[in-house]
């Protein structure tokens, strides 16, 4: 039994290793490219290990930049994966159990990249030990950040096994044991609200900052991720409809649609709601808010890229619900990545800066990003991309074989 | 729809016990530090707890009055003024010395009292001994004491000196009190602090 | 789990057996580590300077790379971490530093207080906590900040911090800020590894070496308390204050969050902070709260005063006054 097992997994691991190497030229390039942006993120991160955090453009005044924005706008991808999870595994969706995976593999990538940012904005790498449980401290339950420690390292090993375990059955052409993975599947999709609501108490969780203070931040960031995340597996089920031999039918790309739609409306009614608390009645706490929306004090660099945002969400919402093209991609497509990027800069840097500025003291400064910070996001993102494909390239192999020899064999 | 169960409980159960957990320990910290020191009534004993006090270096003086914690001690002042004693000169002979107020005392500039008031060299100076002061109702004053005549006009200063809301202990927070004398911060003639430039900056933030 | 052994830490009375065992566990789970740990500290931990200088300083940063929490360490492990960075310093940079680990005194409960009316602006405080704390001058760190004030408000946030003219300025007055080392301090919540706590007597410290840099304090401290360090902090020798506490000023590295401590150095060994005592208009006031004799019990009791942010219930122990 065990030889035979051992056996198995030398084949699986084999070859998922041959079909990611393998592939055409344009498949080698992609994979250059991504290593190149890697290569680039690791110089810049030897920079500025080398002279500390000078190197980005953070001050003791925002202390949290481009990497924290990323890593929370991350999360909320990683947690939307549940959007398919759920209808697929508890309300049995056969079209979108189809896509499950890739939405699972979607959300490891996310979450590698999410842990990635918030080590790179760490002091240094040389203390990241004390953070272990047991050979160092772990200042939990107070301390939120070990909590979303926790929940995003849970998330990611429970991401890893449920779809591991069904490919690896799927490989050798049995049928998964769905008494064995459902409790995980169960488990996975508490955590996937769990996750985003714990990033969300990490700010919500500070009265020092009254523009994160701010009970709506959880439901908000649930109802933008559940927008951003499957509007960000729509363009890439699009790519894989295009570039590989596993086809995506239709009505996947519009039950998608309908739950972004959804998620979006209820994203665009909550920031309204915010948007007027800060301004009905503006008080010593909406500066910050009059700083995002409007500047302060000749200090207006969020101002252009916030109301970008805000017009790509409202155009991206609308088009999505009123559907003007029928699912035609042309329209669907640029439609999701509008609402993609739209939602990365309203909860990346339109969350992170102004919740630092002004600061406790008054002081009102900008913040943009230096190259190194830049470089680094741009590694890690690239290593997410590079560990999506990592995954789903044997994975779509696998499932297509496993379904045509099901199909054949009832056939 | 099944009937909720304990363990479908277990869930709601675990958040609420949190939360007033949460809340009691709110609760039972309420009041925090001010209720601390207002329940701290017991002495304080210096010499017992801190054995690192070493003694001061320069000279002091008992202060003539008593604070919350007993006597206490303040810098002396005869001791750093160039000339003391006064009595070297203004003895009962007459000064013959031609210019020799400028001479001596020239660098006194008097800005004492406001323009509507201003004080002169013997609202405070005893006319008949120079080397006290003397207060408005006669009393003579040793220099070293020089707050009890300050205390006659700034009497809410003085008050707040003893007690220790107004100057400042000398080098240790703990131990003997010894505390700046008024004269030790203030020039008596022009006790006002000058305008001048600060030590040092913020760095400025982009 | 952890959580309780801290705690049975803390209380060094009570328990001795279970501790030694705990010990026991963690020291062999550290050894896990160190093997784990080894090529990526060695590589890593170096920070410019020649790893292999000489085998005493190796064996010296070895050790310390894998030091316990402060708080976890037994008296005698305090020492040993306080003699091997007095000799680290000698041997790299050739400061001769006496550093200490002093314990907090009993009965003592530090607050401080702050005149509004006397401050004059000249930041003398600053300069002093400058030299005292061995604060970096290559990015200017300061841990006070005085902000100009025009009559009619009564928050720094509307204060202008950046002044730099003769002071003081007709119709304004000037009120310092500083860490306000709170009862309820929100910094040491947020702290993921307990690098920040604090101390018996009041005083909220920073382990300087157990800090990962991860900067949620600053982002829960309501009151600009907390200092990064963004590069390597720069000291010149001769500049150096050599008096050091472990949890003071003895001297940081890039990529490690400080504070005020009250100067912890000093105000231990029953000495005035370095801004009161370099305060030329004894604006502030410094003591123990737990001593109905001290002044700032006198200046509680018989001032009005008012603290910064009340509202948010952090409970600072920096009290303003006005004469």
């Amino acid at each position: 039994m065990t030889k035979s097992f051992s056996k198995d997994l030398t084949a699986f691991i084999k070859d998922t290793l041959w079909w990611n190497l393998s592939g055409g030229l344009g498949y080698q390039l992609y994979l250059c490219f991504l290593a190149a942006l890697m290569v680039l993120g690791i110089y810049a991160y030897f920079i500025q290990i080398n002279i500390g955090l000078a190197a980005t453009n953070l001050s003791n005044i925002v202390s949290w930049g481009f990497y924290i924005a990323n890593f929370t706008f991350l999360v909320g991808v990683a947690a939307a994966a549940v959007m398919i999870i759920l209808p697929s595994y508890i309300y049995k969706d056969k079209d979108l159990h189809k896509v499950v995976i890739i939405g699972e593999m979607v959300a490891i990538g996310a979450l590698v990249m999410c842990i990635l940012f918030v080590f790179v904005d760490m002091g240094g790498p040389a203390k990241a030990w004390h953070l272990i449980p047991g050979i160092g401290i772990f200042n939990w339950p107070t301390s939120l950040l070990t909590w979303d420690i926790i929940v995003l390292n849970g998330y990611l090993a429970l991401n890893l096994l449920v779809p591991t375990y069904i490919l690896f059955c799927h490989y050798h052409n049995r049928k998964p044991d769905e008494k064995k993975y459902r409790p995980f599947v169960f488990i996975s999709i508490f955590w996937a609200f769990g996750i985003h609501l714990v990033t969300a108490f990490l700010y919500q969780g500070l009265p020092a900052r009254p523009f994160w203070n701010n009970p709506l931040m959880g439901p908000r960031f649930l109802a933008s991720a559940f927008a951003a995340g499957p509007a960000l597996i729509i363009v890439l089920l699009g790519i894989i409809d295009t570039v590989t031999t596993f086809k995506i039918e239709s009505q996947i790309f519009n039950k998608l649609r309908r739950i972004i739609v959804v998620a979006a409306i209820i994203n665009l009614i909550m920031l309204f709601s915010e948007i007027f608390k800060e301004f009905y009645l503006p008080t010593h706490h909406s500066l910050p808010a009059i700083y995002l929306y409007f500047g302060l004090d000749g200090h207006n660099s969020l101002v252009p890229w916030i109301w970008t945002a805000i017009g790509m969400n409202v155009t991206a919402t609308l088009t999505l619900a009123f559907n003007p093209g029928k699912n035609n991609p042309k329209v669907l497509f640029p439609a999701c990545i509008l609402l993609f990027l739209g939602i990365w800069i309203e909860k990346g840097m339109g969350l992170i800066v102004p919740g630092l500025v002004p600061s406790p003291m008054g002081e009102v400064v900008s913040y943009a990003p230096t190259w190194v910070e830049i470089a680094i996001t741009l590694g890690v993102l690239a290593l997410g991309v590079f560990i999506v494909t990592m995954l789903l390239k044997p994975a779509l192999i696998i499932e297509q074989r496993f379904e045509s020899r099901n199909t054949a064999a009832v056939g | 729809m099944k009937t909720p169960t304990l363990k479908n409980c277990l869930l709601g159960i675990l958040p609420a016990v949190l939360v007033i957990l949460s809340g009691w320990s709110v609760y039972s910290e309420q009041g925090g530090v001010t209720r601390i020191y207002k329940n701290a009534v017991a002495p304080f004993d210096d010499e017992k707890k801190l054995d690192s006090i070493l003694p001061l270096a320069q000279k002091t003086v008992r202060v003539k009055t008593r604070y919350q914690g007993g006597l206490f001690w303040t810098e002396t002042r005869k001791d750093k003024i160039e000339r003391f004693r006064c009595s070297r000169c203004h003895n009962n002979k007459d000064v013959t010395i031609e210019r020799a107020a400028e001479m001596a005392h020239g660098d006194i500039e008097l800005d004492h009292g406001g323009q509507e008031k201003p004080l002169s060299c013997f609202t405070c100076h005893k006319e008949d001994e120079r080397d006290f002061l003397e207060t408005e109702r006669g009393v003579k004053v040793d220099l070293d004491h020089a707050y009890q005549l300050c205390g006659q006009c700034h009497f809410r200063q003085k008050k707040d000196w003893v007690g220790g809301a107004h100057g400042k202990r000398v080098s240790y927070w703990a131990g003997q009190r010894v505390v700046k004398n008024c004269t030790s911060c203030h020039d008596p003639h022009s006790p006002l602090f000058e305008k001048r430039w600060p030590k040092t900056y913020s760095p400025p933030y982009n | 789990m952890d959580c309780r052994k801290n705690k049975d830490c803390l209380k060094p009375k009570e328990n001795g057996r279970l501790k030694a065992k705990q010990y026991g566990r963690r020291e062999f789970l550290k050894g896990a580590a160190k093997a784990a740990a080894l090529g990526g500290a060695t590589m890593l931990s170096g920070c410019g300077t020649g790893l292999l200088g000489s085998n005493d300083e190796f064996s010296l940063r070895w050790k310390e790379y894998f030091k316990k929490n402060y708080r976890l360490m037994t008296p005698a492990e305090k020492d040993e971490t306080v003699r091997r960075l007095e000799r680290l310093a000698k041997i790299r940079t050739d400061a001769d530093i006496q550093m200490s680990a002093k314990a907090p005194i009993e009965g003592v409960l530090f607050g401080y207080a702050f005149n509004v009316t006397r401050c004059e602006g000249y930041m003398e405080c600053v300069a002093a906590c400058v030299k005292e704390n061995n604060l970096d001058r290559k990015s200017n760190t300061q841990y006070i900040r005085i902000f100009e004030m025009e009559h009619g408000e009564m928050s720094p946030e509307v204060g202008d911090g950046k002044y730099f003219h003769e002071v003081p300025v007709e119709d304004h007055f000037y009120m310092g800020v500083q860490c306000y080392h709170c009862q309820n301090a929100p910094c040491t919540k947020a702290c993921p590894v307990k690098a920040t706590w604090k101390e018996p007597d009041g005083i909220v410290v920073v382990d300087y070496d157990w800090c990962i840099g991860c900067r949620y304090c600053i982002a829960a401290c309501p009151y600009y308390g907390r200092r990064f360090n963004w590069n390597e902090p720069q000291v010149p020798l001769e500049e150096m204050t050599k008096k050091q506490h472990y949890l003071g000023n003895r001297m940081r590295h890039k990529g490690q969050m400080e504070k005020c401590t009250f100067c912890v150095q000093r105000s231990r060994e029953g000495r005035l902070p370095a801004c009161v005592e370099a305060c030329p208009t004894g604006a502030r006031v410094f003591g123990n709260l737990l001593d109905p004799k001290s002044e700032i019990r006198f200046v509680l009791k018989h001032k009005k005063v008012f603290r910064f942010k009340e509202e948010l219930g952090t409970d600072p122990k920096f009290w303003y006054f006005i004469d």
